[in-house]
């Protein structure tokens, strides 16, 4: 008895040593995104959810990469759009229409990324701030041009579709179970990369760098840390991860057509970073659901929302607006102070009860 | 890439040759001086100039001069608009130090008013069209200089440590906000706003024939009027010097006593005003009043103001004229490609200038 309690409670400690490991909780979360794709296949849950679930994690992918850049590089960029679209197209057109096989295509994807991460780059040293947001809203306008006008690339206005996909010899075609729980599966496995690479990166010397370069350039500079390697190397992250994301964007939704590579869009990436917290994953994946996934996983299903549409968006807004105005931190910052606030007032209330029960500690 | 004619190529070869012969002088002669940064400063203004003249004397191999200008005379409603945009986003930079993404969205909400007040005036059985439209834009200019107001009072002001970024989040929320409201206020059918009038007007420049429509010489004498009334009561009133200042530093200023918030609020509602008078225009010319018609004009006005820096007025209006100059030839070029085009040209610009063309570098201290 007293040998099973000694494996019991080793048991215990070993879980909460494990349980501190920033991994846990990725791998704990891409479990439970896996259980949610067994409650949709047993039919307990709408395939609604379950998309809204993809296009979080697809999102949170890409705000991952753009939270390198502006929690940590502070380089503000508007110009994310134009990348996830390139993502998506170069999957389209060189898995779906070229022929190129599926690893070969992501091969391609980060070479294009890596490219176009050092030109804008190299235009970050030139140009900085306010007026950096702005030339990349320009880049991504012309790249959404470029989408539009180079239709044998693109499609054009009617843009790409992915039929099927083969990976490791496998083919995959689009419209049944198969496809759908496959590419669910590379997704949750990417996002839960994503976020081991995201982690090691900010705990790494390149992210102590980023940070320290967004505090005070020239205190950065007179510690010895290269601006130009780091804004580059911000700047490259964060367009692989759009780009990824695009590819990934392509194969769950099987099409992706110029026009949606917006403004609006970069700027809904940059308002899910800033609502949940620039500087924690789980605060990117928190504005992540809530900028993309509340509308359809929750308002939809309350019948004052439901009835008028027109009052998600005012809501939507209403919550950004109040969120940047009173959590500068964003959300996650909230959630942290309130846990801690009520850690304390637990353990005060326990303290009471003590005195209560066992009388005033004389001493 | 596919579909570049000759004259987009003739200007590339021109604008790297440029790039190279700044190059070579950078290595041969500035870096040997002691007042390098002075030269180089002066020889991209030189340079950038030349470039300019370059591609105005390439298109005018294209065209003749007088189908330039007839180009330019049909163009003029989008200079308005795009001239008035680009001063209410730097009317507000330089007293809020944020881009207010919300502007496009203020304005269109001013649109929609005025064009419920036409539509009602209408049906109410009045006939005098000018007098209508004139009260139309009166109650929109009105309903935005109030809307500008409420946002800076009520939102921008309470959020004081808020950085710059985050002030930008709040204006896009604001997007979200109005994008809501507009279809419950105003129903969601389109709504019509007629133009001021539909007519063309014909004259001479020497023995061409010009041809501009009446609504573009509504659009250009409104732009004059309200822009010079706005550039004298900055120069010369006390809410301009209180801009000035504010724009220099927020801080300094409410201390020697400037009421900083009345300046800022007045900013965003004149601001609100100026928008409400380009989304008139705007919607006048495409005949519908649209959610999201003036998110292009809101990006033109964003790269004019690039281009032309942030800190000037006279500067932003500049860049205006430049990208509706660029824009308004470059069709003739190449269709498909126009807008990459006039954003690549403003890339290189900016990369040569980071402060865009008038901007002032300021000393920061460390």
């Amino acid at each position: 008895m007293m040998k099973l309690k000694n494996i019991l409670a080793n048991f215990k400690k070993q879980f909460l040593s494990i349980s501190k490991h920033p991994y846990f909780g990725f791998i704990v979360l891409g479990l439970v995104f896996l259980f949610a794709l067994l409650l949709r296949n047993m039919g307990l849950l709408t395939i609604s959810v379950i998309n809204t679930f993809t296009l979080v994690m697809i999102y949170s992918v890409v705000a991952m990469g753009f939270s390198l850049l502006l929690g940590f590089g502070g380089l503000a960029s508007l110009g994310t759009a134009g990348l996830v679209g390139l993502g998506s197209f170069i999957m389209g057109y060189m898995h779906g229409k070229a022929g190129i096989s599926f690893t070969a295509t992501i091969a391609i994807a980060i070479g294009v990324a890596l490219v176009v991460g050092l030109l804008v780059g190299f235009i970050s040293l030139r140009i900085e701030g306010m007026y950096l947001a702005i030339i990349t809203l320009g880049l991504g306008e012309m790249l959404r041009q470029f989408f539009i006008s180079y239709d044998t690339f693109t499609g054009g206005f009617t843009g790409t579709s992915l039929r099927s996909f083969q990976i490791f010899g496998k083919l995959f075609e689009s419209g049944n179970d198969n496809y759908f729980n496959t590419v669910y599966i590379i997704i949750i496995i990417c996002f839960i990369l994503a976020m081991v690479a995201t982690i090691n990166i900010i705990k790494s010397p390149t992210g102590r760098a980023l940070l320290s370069m967004k505090n005070s350039e020239s205190a950065a500079q007179s510690m010895g840390i290269s601006i130009i390697k780091y804004r580059l190397l911000a700047f490259v992250l964060s367009s692989v991860f759009a780009v990824l994301g695009g590819a990934l964007y392509i194969l769950h939704t099987k099409f992706s057509y110029p026009p949606q590579w917006n403004l609006s869009y970069s700027l809904d990436i940059l308002a899910a970073v800033i609502v949940g917290g620039a500087q924690s994953i789980y605060g990117i994946i928190i504005g992540v659901f809530l900028i993309f996934g509340l509308k359809v996983s929750v308002l939809n299903y309350i019948p004052f929302f439901s009835n008028n549409p027109a009052l998600i968006v005012i809501f939507n807004g209403v919550l950004i607006v109040l969120v940047v105005m009173f959590y500068p931190g964003g959300l996650i910052r909230l959630l942290q102070t309130s846990w801690y606030k009520l850690k304390i007032k637990l353990a005060k209330l326990k303290m009471k009860w003590r005195t209560y029960r066992y009388g005033k500690d004389d001493q | 890439m596919p579909g570049i004619d000759v004259a987009v190529r003739q200007i590339l070869i021109i604008i790297l040759g440029l790039i190279a012969i700044y190059a070579a002088l950078d290595l041969f002669w500035f870096r040997k001086k002691t007042q390098k940064s002075l030269y180089r400063s002066k020889a991209l203004n030189v340079l950038i100039l030349l470039s300019i003249l370059t591609m105005i004397i390439v298109s005018a191999r294209l065209f003749t001069l007088p189908i330039i200008i007839q180009i330019l005379l049909l163009n003029t409603v989008d200079l308005s608009i795009l001239i008035l945009a680009t001063t209410a986003v730097v009317l507000i930079f330089k007293t809020s130090v944020t881009t207010n993404f919300a502007q496009g969205m203020m304005a269109t909400f001013g649109a929609f008013f005025a064009a419920s007040v036409v539509m009602k005036l209408i049906a109410g059985g009045s006939t005098n069209m000018t007098l209508i439209l004139f009260s139309g834009l009166f109650a929109g200019i009105a309903i935005s200089f109030l809307l500008g107001l409420f946002i800076d009072v009520m939102i921008i002001r309470k959020g004081k440590n808020v950085n710059s970024v985050g002030k930008q989040m709040i204006t896009m929320g604001l997007v979200m906000v109005i994008m809501g409201i507009i279809p419950v206020i105003f129903g969601s059918n389109p709504i019509v706003l007629p133009a001021f009038s539909v007519d063309v007007k014909i004259f001479n420049i020497g023995d061409n024939p010009m041809v501009i429509p009446v609504q573009n010489l509504y659009a250009i004498v409104i732009t004059v009027i309200v822009l010079s009334a706005l550039f004298i009561a900055l120069r010369f009133t006390k809410w301009g010097l209180g801009v000035r200042a504010t724009a220099s530093s927020e801080t300094v200023a409410s201390m020697m006593g400037v009421n900083t918030h009345v300046i800022t609020a007045m900013s965003w509602a004149i601001a609100g005003g100026l928008g409400a008078i380009a989304a008139f225009f705007y919607a006048s010319m495409g005949t519908q009043v649209q959610v999201a018609s003036m998110v292009p004009v809101q990006v033109n006005a964003f790269m004019a103001a690039v281009l032309g820096s942030f800190g000037s007025f006279g500067g932003s209006i500049i860049g205006a004229i430049l990208i509706n100059v660029f824009t308004s030839i470059a069709p003739y070029y190449n269709g498909t490609w126009q807008l990459v085009i006039v954003y690549g040209i403003i890339l290189l610009i900016v990369l040569a200038k980071p402060l865009g063309l008038f901007g002032k570098k300021i000393a920061k201290k460390v």
